[in-house]
């Protein structure tokens, strides 16, 4: 029989442009010290490391996970690194998930830390991810490619500028609340309509800024949980799914997955909820915590999700049904990859968030009542998508039930 | 615990560069071979887990690139980046937690098309190793140098060890079958970083490798599959960052993943009827096989990296030639009493990482 996985503590540092004061090492090993001091915990009582990091083009140190081994007490320990692109920190969280569910170790960190402003131009980096010889010279980036996706998704369902603004609003105003967010602040939609035109329909304030920072989360079995957290989050569902590297094969109306409604969610959504047995998301799930690195990125996961009709996402916000406060479902409340985007562990972060709010240690964006929380993870254009659920209660598997 | 077995396994024919393919066909071919060789289709397997280096494919987050053709398309695909075997171990865990039934692990290596010592230079540290140079030839000479001090290894041992080595692999079909050196060649051949010479490397070739794993609980939903060997246990470590000669001549991270590993399938050393050893050079194998105490006729039969070297993968072909000898598939390098087989891989600076597997066989070898 499987065995039960729970969240003992997590740590976020906070994220800014940079952190000239710290190496990244440095920055890594303040997410260690602070998620073991989180679980009142010593560094002999973690039994694993899995490592989050991203391309280390941004960085510039390709083997920048094992320079920190020191550094976050992992020497002699088990440990790999996980890289999927901007899923990273998803993916890394199932596979410490899976390391302890399979019973190969009792508790596991997992860890991470970006410093994506350590390269003049990360866009530069960005750009060659896409295929060489036929798509790279479009000209795609990831500002472009993500403006293909808003302009198909704003024709088909009649949405304006003005409606994928109110995701940056709202999250913004949230991120107030997140003492660790990059930004944050009081905003119209006005100003989001303000601000340079990057890509259309993308301006500036709809896309996420580069943050550095650094992030742990520390899970463990049931013997681990009794011994170092009283009111865990369980990790009752994963679900994780790849597509194809084309976006052009995405564009077809006989594509297995549609590029501009992110319908590879569907496959990752589905396996999360079989697993945690989630039903009806919109009950169930009080808080979600969405990798939406540009404003039209949160509204489709959301869509895809179960959560709200296609195409209803951004109308619903005008009515407040994603509110922190007040609202149906609570939507990134910690500001969301819009205020905050360390690559390497955004996915870790969005989960660092979901699960504090089901262990109640989500401070001053703590919201009420949380049984289960969700987190995604994008990454590689799409390519790569991840969900995971917490919840206050253990699900049990079939054979256990 | 859910019991893991391999069912199919495949390995790409080694070069030292492999010119008339590009590495997404190189990589397709493996998989579709283990695929294959399991006598499963692509979508029957519910995961994939691929172990690469971004660096070596010469591309950031490669794996948008390369999941297509490692089979991995509308099902759970994670990637781990410190070595081939380390996806074994995330692959095997991934089942045994009872959410999947059926994987596919792939890994390769193409670094004739890359410059190998200018990123393992950019590995290093920028403040203070990568300044000095540091590069694999170095950490290797620095871990030469550490384990012939800690367990009196002589450069006649070394040079003897390499010779033999290349016997051995003479032997692997699906190895480079280099000639065989003589020792007065490798003792004249030129020096890398003291002690390590020229002919005391396993010269690197391109290569790829892949491995369908599947729950006991899947097999028996399919009878018509037959097991090639039960993945008994597995262990891996990490030791320092640091190159003092401490940490190099401690071993400490091979001994805990050896010790796990055999551990957790129940077996001692001496049960073993053959280890595929991570040997980038024979001091390598001169320090694991004292380390494991496995030496003699158990020792690299199918020659390991001497056979062939894809420098990210070689630990996985190591698992593939192991489960072949258990599965009493190993052809010409076959041994006769096989029940129980292992394999290890290292990477990192100067082996900071090591990895271990034990399989075993249901053949009556």
């Amino acid at each position: 029989m499987a065995e039960t996985v729970g969240v003992i503590s997590t740590y976020q540092t906070d994220y800014r442009s940079q952190h000239p004061d710290v190496t990244f090492v440095e920055q890594a090993q303040q997410a260690a010290v602070g998620a073991l001091h989180a679980g009142n915990m010593r560094p002999d009582d973690v039994d694993a490391v899995v490592f989050s990091l991203a391309p280390t083009n941004f960085m510039g140190v390709a083997d920048a996970d094992r320079w920190a081994i020191d550094y976050i007490f992992g020497a002699g320990k088990p440990m790999f690194r996980v890289h999927t692109g901007g899923a990273t920190g998803g993916s890394a969280v199932h596979a410490a998930y899976s390391l302890v569910r399979a019973g190969t170790f009792r508790i596991v960190m997992v860890i991470g830390a970006e410093r994506i402003a350590e390269t003049p131009d990360a866009q530069a980096v960005l750009n060659t991810i896409f295929d060489l010889f036929y798509e790279r010279d479009m000209p795609l980036s990831t500002n472009t490619s993500v403006a293909l996706q808003a302009s198909a998704y704003m024709q088909r369902h009649g949405i304006t500028q003005e409606d994928l603004a109110q995701a940056v609003v709202r999250q913004r105003w949230n991120a107030l609340r997140h003492p660790q967010a990059h930004l944050k602040g009081e905003i119209t939609v006005g100003d989001v309509m303000a601000s340079p035109m990057i890509s259309y329909p993308l301006k500036l304030y709809d896309i996420c800024p580069r943050s550095s920072g650094s992030a742990a989360m520390i899970v463990g079995n049931v013997e681990a949980l009794d011994s170092f957290q009283s009111r865990p989050a369980f990790l009752n569902g994963i679900g994780s799914v790849t597509g194809t590297y084309w976006v052009g094969d995405r564009l077809s109306p006989t594509a297995d997955i549609d590029y501009a409604e992110m319908s590879l969610t569907d496959f990752s959504g589905a396996a999360c909820f079989r697993r945690a047995d989630i039903k009806d998301p919109v009950k169930e799930i009080q808080v979600v915590e969405l990798y939406d690195p540009y404003s039209l990125v949160g509204y489709v996961q959301l869509e895809r999700l179960g959560f709200c009709p296609r195409g209803k996402a951004a109308r619903l916000d005008s009515e407040g049904f994603w509110d922190l406060d007040g609202g149906q479902v609570a939507v990134n409340p910690s500001g969301g990859t819009l205020c905050s985007n360390p690559i390497a562990i955004t996915g870790l972060a969005r989960c660092i968030d979901a699960a504090n709010q089901v262990m109640g240690t989500a401070g001053g964006i703590q919201v009420h009542g949380v049984r289960n929380a969700l987190a995604t993870a994008v990454g590689g254009i799409s390519q790569f998508h991840n969900v995971t659920i917490f919840g206050e209660d253990h699900v049990p598997d079939r054979e256990e039930v | 615990m859910t019991k893991v077995y391999v069912v199919g396994v495949a390995t790409h024919e080694p070069s030292s560069a492999i010119r008339g393919s590009r590495l997404e066909e190189m990589v397709y071919r493996t998989a579709r071979a283990a695929l294959d060789d399991a006598g499963v289709s692509r979508r029957q397997i519910d995961n994939v887990t691929i172990a690469a280096c971004d660096e070596f494919d010469g591309r950031p987050i490669s794996s948008m690139l390369l999941s297509g053709p490692a089979g991995a398309y509308l099902v759970d695909e994670i990637k781990v980046t410190d070595d081939g075997a380390m996806g074994l171990c995330l692959g095997l865990s991934r089942i045994q937690s009872g959410d999947f039934d059926l994987g596919l692990v792939a890994s390769w290596s193409k670094t004739s098309k890359t410059d190998v010592e200018s990123i393992m230079n950019n590995r290093a540290e920028p403040f203070f190793t990568r300044p000095l140079g540091m590069n694999m030839s170095i950490a290797n000479g620095l871990f030469a140098q550490a384990v012939a001090e800690e367990f009196g290894v002589t450069e006649d041992e070394a040079t003897t060890r390499v010779v033999d080595a290349y016997e051995r692999a003479s032997a692997n079909s699906r190895g480079m079958n280099h000639s065989v050196p003589t020792t007065d060649e490798v003792r004249s051949s030129p020096f890398e970083a003291t002690p390590l010479r020229e002919g005391h490397n396993a010269p690197i070739t391109d290569g790829a490798v892949c491995l369908v794993l599947a729950s006991e609980q899947w097999l028996h939903r399919h009878p018509g599959h037959e097991a090639l060997a039960r993945v008994a246990g597995v262990g891996w470590a990490t030791d320092s960052y640091r190159l003092d000669r401490e940490r190099l001549r401690s071993m400490s991270s091979a001994r805990a993943a050896w010790d796990r590993a055999l551990a957790d399938a129940g077996v001692s050393g001496s049960d073993l009827g053959a280890v595929e050893i991570d040997t980038p050079t024979s001091y390598h194998e001169a320090a694991y096989a004292r380390t494991f105490d496995i030496d003699g006729a158990a020792l690299s039969p199918a020659g390991s990296t001497f056979a062939q070297h894809p420098l990210f993968c070689s630990g996985l072909v190591n698992a593939a030639e192991a489960i072949l000898q258990a599965a009493g598939r190993a052809g010409p390098v076959q041994k006769a009493a096989t029940r129980w087989t292992a394999a290890h891989s290292c990477h990192g600076f100067a082996q900071q990482g090591n990895v271990a597997m034990v399989f075993e066989g249901s053949h009556n070898g």
